[in-house]
């Protein structure tokens, strides 16, 4: 009984490593059915750009040798995939995926895609993954679920891009269906330096392109100006925008300059009602959101760790059953060898009185076993069933229900 | 009963303020079940003591004043999202109950002088009128709040607290569009129940009722027929408020005590 991650992430291996062991959801039903036709009870192939893994239910001993030295194989000579990797086990194991799913383990701590990533996991390896894994990843949605309703860990904008829509959305009550002028290369109005370009870019968007010069005008309708032009000096200047800006009698206007250097004259962001924002403020609020987060990590790694205890108490609950039912059967077997063998001694014995023998075998027998039982049966339910239910297949050589 | 709602009611709006500000002293939100719930309770066991109440000198009506405020405070999280409105809303009802307690409310109800229902509706009314221009008020200064610190890109609790600009903006716009009529309606039912009526009415009473109904007039006229909006008409909402604050306390001074409104 038991449950493994084998895998790489992005504390673990660089982009260039990460980015070789990346798997297509195509290559997730081959490189699972290689990991567990090396002994497993099933598996999930967790893949992002940020972690490749590998949870595994009953995995043998060769299990992970076999994950690193497929993942090798992706990887240039003289390299082993072990050096990048690491291998957790049991309670671990589920604490490992809980955190994964909650985002606590993300690069940008509470982030959401995460969720959706190991939903996708759980679904393409579905028929590969067994009862304990489905049981396992359901509750790391749950989980995942759980954190982000009852702790602030995935509130704010802690990316730029996030913090660019944040800032907007500081400004203007729904961004839906506002006017977008893209200067540089990218929604509702594309100017550019090279015009071609611009309109190709728009042609794609389904947008308008405009050339430089036309742009300028738009700054009296647009509500939202995103700059990001490689020209080495600010192209956006308070003489070509002021007048513009002039007649739009009082609607505020987000400009968002994400090129470096910088694309917009600072003097730009002195206009009434012109928020002005560079690629620094939007960093800015990013850092200011992540800091904000790192403050939930306490509450969401007690719900993690509430979580792990409730799923291992399942998990330790269901192993109890079969490793009980052999403990109880070769006893039994054991009783009936003794019995038959001293009665074989006994043969002057009425058939009353090797019935009463045999009753008291019985009695003797279920004498020995019942506190065993009804403290494993407890331990299992309050999920401290591991340890004991190791040492009693150890001790009575239990150890082929492992095999079975 | 009326000192034990009103006690209760101060309890409650206590603990709505102790809600709204906690995200700002740094401590975890609380549920929005709770932000909603406390003032709602207040507002509920309000309403119990408000309706005891002869809405007659200054203490019935900051406790119908703040009653009102509760309620639309509870409307504009709920419609506009702008539980920040309780920032303002918050302390300031449990000011203005505090205040009808220190200056004592009748403990029964006693007959309103001449006018009778119509009198009631004037009265309650022009309050609600001034519930909404102060309403204006706070999303004006919660906008220019939040005006100022999307200028200066400071990014702090304000900036994560408070609703987007064109949310207090159009809030700002509905109160005083709301607003006017309400306090046009409260201004003719005084002038039916001082001349239908036979009731009489102090010069106070008719000075400050037109200022207001001039303020909120102008405050509207700027932003529905010159298309004020954004940072000018937020500083045209706050002079009007304090126009109208100022005038009712100078009135006061020149004519003190308690057992008339003005």
């Amino acid at each position: 009984m038991s449950i493994a991650v084998v895998g790489v992430n992005h504390r673990t291996a660089p982009l260039e490593v990460r980015e070789r062991f990346a798997h297509a959801p195509r290559e997730v039903p081959a490189a699972l059915a290689r990991v567990l036709s090396a002994g497993a009870g099933g598996g999930v192939l967790l893949s992002t750009c940020n972690r490749t893994e590998f949870y595994l239910a009953e995995p043998g001993d060769a299990i992970p040798a076999t994950v690193w030295a497929m993942l090798t194989e992706r990887l240039s000579e003289g390299r082993s995939a072990s050096e990048y990797g690491y291998l957790v086990r049991d309670r671990d194991a589920v604490r490992h995926l809980y955190r994964v799913s909650a985002g606590l383990d993300s690069m940008i701590l509470g982030e959401s895609q995460i969720q959706g990533q190991v939903r996708e996991a759980w679904e393409t390896s579905r028929s590969q993954a067994g009862p304990v894994l489905h049981r396992l990843f359901q509750s790391a949605l749950l989980v995942g679920a759980r954190v982000r309703s009852e702790t602030a860990l995935a509130a704010g904008a802690a990316s730029a891009p996030s913090a660019a829509v944040a800032l907007a959305g500081k400004i203007f009550n729904r961004l839906a269906g506002r006017a977008a002028l893209v200067l540089g290369a990218g929604v509702t109005l594309v100017a550019n330096r090279t015009y071609e370009r611009a309109r190709a870019v728009a042609e794609e968007l389904g947008a308008r392109a405009l050339t430089l010069d036309e742009a300028w005008e738009h700054f009296a309708s647009a509500d939202i100006v995103l700059t990001s032009t490689a020209a080495p000096h600010a192209v956006v200047t308070w003489e070509r925008v002021a007048p513009a800006i002039g007649r739009r009698g009082g609607r505020p206007l987000c400009i968002l300059d994400l090129a470096v250097p910088r694309d917009v004259e600072p003097a730009v962001g002195q206009l009434e009602n012109v928020f002005l924002y560079d690629i620094d403020d939007l960093q800015a609020v990013a850092a200011n959101a992540a800091t904000e987060r790192h403050h939930e990590v306490p509450a969401a790694e007690r719900i993690v760790s509430d979580e792990v205890e409730r799923f291992w108490a399942w998990y330790g609950g269901l192993a109890a059953v079969p490793v009980l039912k052999e403990f109880r059967g070769r006893l039994d077997d054991m009783r009936a060898a003794e019995l038959e063998r001293a009665l074989k001694r006994l043969a002057h014995l009425s058939p009353e009185d090797r019935a009463q023998v045999e009753q008291f075998s019985h009695a003797l027998l279920n004498k020995f076993l019942h506190h065993p039982t009804i403290a494993l049966k407890q331990a299992a339910q309050a999920g401290r069933g591991y340890g004991l239910l190791e040492s009693l297949k150890k001790l009575f050589g239990l150890e082929r229900l492992d095999d079975t | 009963m009326v000192l034990v709602s009103h006690l209760l009611a101060l309890g409650l709006y206590g603990l709505a303020t102790a809600f709204a500000v906690a995200p700002f002293a740094g401590l975890r939100p609380a549920p929005r079940a709770l932000t909603l719930g406390a003032p709602l309770a207040g507002a509920a066991v309000h309403v119990v003591g408000v309706a005891q109440l002869t809405p007659v000198g200054v203490a019935p009506v900051l406790s119908i004043l703040a009653l009102f405020l509760v309620l639309l405070q509870v409307v504009s999280e709920r419609v506009f999202r702008a539980s920040a409105v309780a920032l303002f809303t918050g302390p300031l009802a449990t000011g203005l109950v505090a205040l009808a307690l220190l200056i004592g409310l009748g403990p029964e109800a006693r007959p309103v002088v001449g006018g009778g229902r119509w009198s009631l509706l004037h009265i309650t009314i022009s309050i609600l009128g001034l519930a909404l221009l102060a309403l204006a008020f706070i999303a004006a200064a919660l906008y220019l709040l939040q005006f100022r610190e999307l200028k200066s890109k400071r990014f702090g609790q304000v900036f994560r607290l408070f609703p987007p600009l064109e949310r207090l903006d159009r809030l700002n716009h509905l109160s005083l569009v709301m607003g006017f009529p309400t306090v046009t309606l409260g201004v003719l039912l005084g002038f039916g129940v001082r001349y239908a009526g036979g009731v009489p009415v102090d010069a106070a009473q008719i000075v400050w009722g037109m200022l207001t109904w001039l303020v909120l007039g102008w405050a509207v006229g700027v932003r529905v027929v010159r298309h004020w909006a954004g940072r000018r008409a937020a500083f045209a909402s706050i002079a009007g408020f304090v126009a109208v604050v100022l005038v009712y306390l100078a009135l006061k001074l020149a004519a003190p005590g308690t057992e008339r409104f003005l």
